[in-house]
């Protein structure tokens, strides 16, 4: 025999004054009786159960468009009462899951949360990335590009030299010309900074150091460099990058849930190496494109492997814990990958230059200096 | 009613006992107060359900492109406040993902849309520098207003879906008035290097707590700003030499200051939390998550919770009969941009 009384307590939702009552499980609904004797009807289509799925809750009713009336009764055994009374009536109350089947959904979901991230990260955030790069109108992409580069290399920092500069653009010229068809003009600028280095800045503009140009012992070492970051230009890769950054931390967002306080130093840094890897697969994709650009071109592609030997002489072999840190594959992976490559397309290398030409070119920083 | 003093008849004002010789016999006094009552909330829910919850909101999150965010944290809010039960009966949460998402979509339109349009201006389009500047000017102002209207925002829409006993909190304080507090405030300590927190952050606790009511009670405020400068200036002092711990001192001693300063009708609260143990919270807390590699954040955000609660009492007579309904809508007042912007902000 289903108990169908049971003690309560009421709240009438204008006072916070609890009114024990008694609440009785009718056939269509639940009566409610105060100490005073007055009575309240709540059919069970109106009744909404706000607590009690959780063990020690009391169970909560409200009504539903009520002004906040509730009914509370400790008991929670009242909620097996109410399911079958209700359910004579052909209402529902949602009762305690079985806790089985709460750590089970739980892990199911939690490896399809795992799943879903992965291929997000792995698939669909370069994807979409590499989609909406292309989108980018060329025009912002170039300011963006000229403003990265007007604060890295202010103008006073330039080494401007109308002779050599002409040496370089003749070198960009044959690459160019065997490259995909690019929205904006390539524009090489050297900066005179000691730095061993070279990147790409959105918007076609190559940035060469001075510490590297002195470097280069030919003239096809210096089309490799630039053979390598052509392919960033063409691909967009710095616009890919700002857009694959803002995206991952968006799906770090979502996974973490509230990013706040400790967790949001970890979600940067899971981002910075996200950001890492992405750039890693761009530059291999650079390395590949670079040398096939150069095979194009008909410059002997074994002049980019002899760069990059000659940084790895310079920098020593990357400790295993470091690859994951940095933004360049390790020295010695990317030549073994080249060599892969070079070896199955062999090329007659045609000279782009006499060697005095390009010892002169090397000097571009040596001349006259525009005015600061 | 006490029939002394001259031409006293029955009055509902106890009048004060006239000066007067004192008697031979010491008169019964009044018979002692009884000691006042400390309430305290409990928090009775377990990380463990926090985690199912949190993980079957981040699936349908990801399956949703992101979309499902707002009903999730809606869920776990319904969750925290359904758990934390005081004299007996548990809060409720009246909010919607629906709510959220809605007020998201306003904060976009009028805030982030703007700055981002901006930043285009500033940073990616071709155009004259001095238009460039201007840019750069709106998304400053544009961020420094902002902020003070997604706090009152978050506050007025989280205080109006609460409720106890079935009576809802509000919060009433206006946009406008927060804004110009945060914005003389950041000026002021900016200007004196610092110094003038302390009075920035007491004008914006005393602000947000003396307009949140609950039902028809307001809660009041009392503090001074001037009574937490010390305690900063001596923070600021030992920064170095104690490396940095000194801070969590003044931490605690500042949340001991707002809620011993914070009052609901005749009953006061009183919070006893002190450095050491706020240190020991952080400290198990960082390790937890640390040694979870983050997986174990519902686990510290319901410890938190619960140390919160453990060491905040309400003292004093609480007239749960005087406490009257008095819900209004959350945009009620205001037209325009006003109240546009005042209400559903909840982005925290």
């Amino acid at each position: 025999m289903t108990r169908t009384t049971w003690p309560a307590h009421y709240l009438d939702g204008q006072s916070a004054v609890r009114h024990p009552a008694t609440a009785r499980l009718m056939r269509e609904g639940l009566e409610v009786t105060l100490a005073d004797g007055s009575a309240r009807f709540w059919p069970y289509r109106e009744i909404r159960q706000t607590l009690g799925a959780y063990e020690g809750e009391a169970v909560r009713l409200e009504r539903r468009g009520g002004p906040g009336e509730a009914l509370v009764i400790d008991d929670r055994g009242a909620l097996a009462s109410l399911a079958e009374v209700a359910a004579e009536a052909g209402h529902g109350f949602g009762g305690p899951r079985p806790r089985g089947w709460r750590v089970g959904g739980t892990v199911a979901a939690g490896l399809g949360a795992i799943g879903l991230a992965a291929a997000l990260y792995l698939w669909g955030i370069p994807g979409v990335a590499g989609l909406l790069a292309a989108w980018v109108p060329a025009g912002w992409e170039q300011e963006l590009g000229r403003r990265a580069v007007g604060v890295l290399v202010p103008a006073g920092q330039r080494c401007v030299d109308a002779g050599r500069e002409a040496a370089l653009a003749a070198i960009v010229e044959r690459l160019a010309a065997v490259a995909p068809p690019l929205p904006y003009r390539l524009q090489v600028i050297v900066a005179d900074q000691p730095a061993p280095n070279a990147f790409a800045a959105p918007g076609g503009f190559i940035v060469l150091y001075r510490g590297l140009v002195a470097r280069l012992a030919t003239p096809e070492e210096m089309a490799a460099v630039l053979a390598h970051e052509i392919p960033h230009v063409a691909r967009r890769h710095a616009t890919r990058h700002l857009i694959q950054h803002a995206s991952t931390g968006l799906l770090l967002a979502v996974v973490i849930g509230d990013v706040a306080g400790p967790l949001a130093y970890g979600a940067e840094a899971a981002r910075l190496l996200g950001a890492l890897s992405h750039s890693r697969a761009a530059e291999e994709e650079a390395d590949r494109e670079g040398l096939r650009l150069l095979a194009a071109a008909r410059i002997d592609p074994a002049a980019m492997i002899a760069v990059l030997e000659g940084m790895l002489a310079e920098e020593g072999r990357t400790p295993g814990a470091l690859r994951y840190l940095s933004t360049h594959p390790a020295t010695e992976d990317r030549i073994a990958r080249l060599r892969a490559l070079a070896a199955a397309t062999p090329v007659r290398g045609e000279p782009l230059m006499s060697a005095e030409a390009w010892t002169d070119a090397r000097r571009i920083c040596q001349g006259r200096r525009p005015a600061p | 009613m006490d029939a002394r003093g001259p031409g006293s008849s029955a009055s509902l004002f106890r009048k004060p006992a006239p000066p007067g010789p004192p008697p031979a016999a010491a008169r019964p006094g009044p018979p002692p107060a009884a000691p006042p009552a400390v309430r305290r909330a409990r928090f009775h829910g377990s990380g463990g359900t926090l985690f199912g919850l949190s993980v079957v909101n981040v699936l349908r999150t990801l399956l949703t492109l992101g979309v499902y965010y707002f009903w999730g944290k809606t869920r776990i809010r319904r969750y925290l406040f359904g758990q934390t039960e005081f004299e007996g009966d548990r809060f409720g949460y009246h909010g919607t993902g629906a709510e959220l998402c809605w007020g998201f979509a306003r904060a976009f339109v009028v805030f982030f849309v703007p700055i981002l349009g901006l930043s285009l201006i500033r940073d990616v389009l071709d155009v004259d520098p001095g238009l460039k500047g201007l840019a750069a000017f709106g998304i400053s102002v544009l961020v420094l207003v902002f902020i003070p209207v997604a706090m009152v925002g978050a506050r007025r829409y989280r205080l109006s879906r609460a409720s106890w006993r079935g009576i809802r909190l509000s919060f009433r304080g206006r946009a406008g008035q927060f804004i110009g507090i945060f914005l003389r405030g950041t000026l002021l300590v900016g200007v004196t290097f610092g110094l003038y927190y302390p009075w920035f952050a007491t004008e914006r606790q005393a602000f947000m707590v003396s307009h949140s009511h609950f039902g028809n009670e307001r809660f009041a405020f009392d503090g001074k700003g001037r009574d937490l400068f010390w305690p900063f200036l001596l923070a600021v002092l030992l920064t170095l030499p104690t490396l940095g711990l000194g801070w969590v001192w003044f931490i605690a001693r500042r949340r001991r200051f707002f809620w011993n300063h914070t009052a609901f009708g005749e009953a006061r609260f009183r919070s006893t939390v002190t450095g050491s143990a706020l240190l020991g919270l952080w400290l198990l807390n960082a390790l937890l998550l640390v040694g979870t590699l983050g997986l174990g954040w519902p686990w510290v955000r319901v410890r938190t919770l619960q140390f919160t609660l453990r060491y905040l009492a309400l003292e004093g007579p609480l007239d749960v009969e005087r406490i009257r309904q008095q819900a209004r809508e959350a945009s009620a007042t205001g037209e325009g941009l006003a109240s546009f912007l005042d209400t559903g902000f909840d982005l925290g």
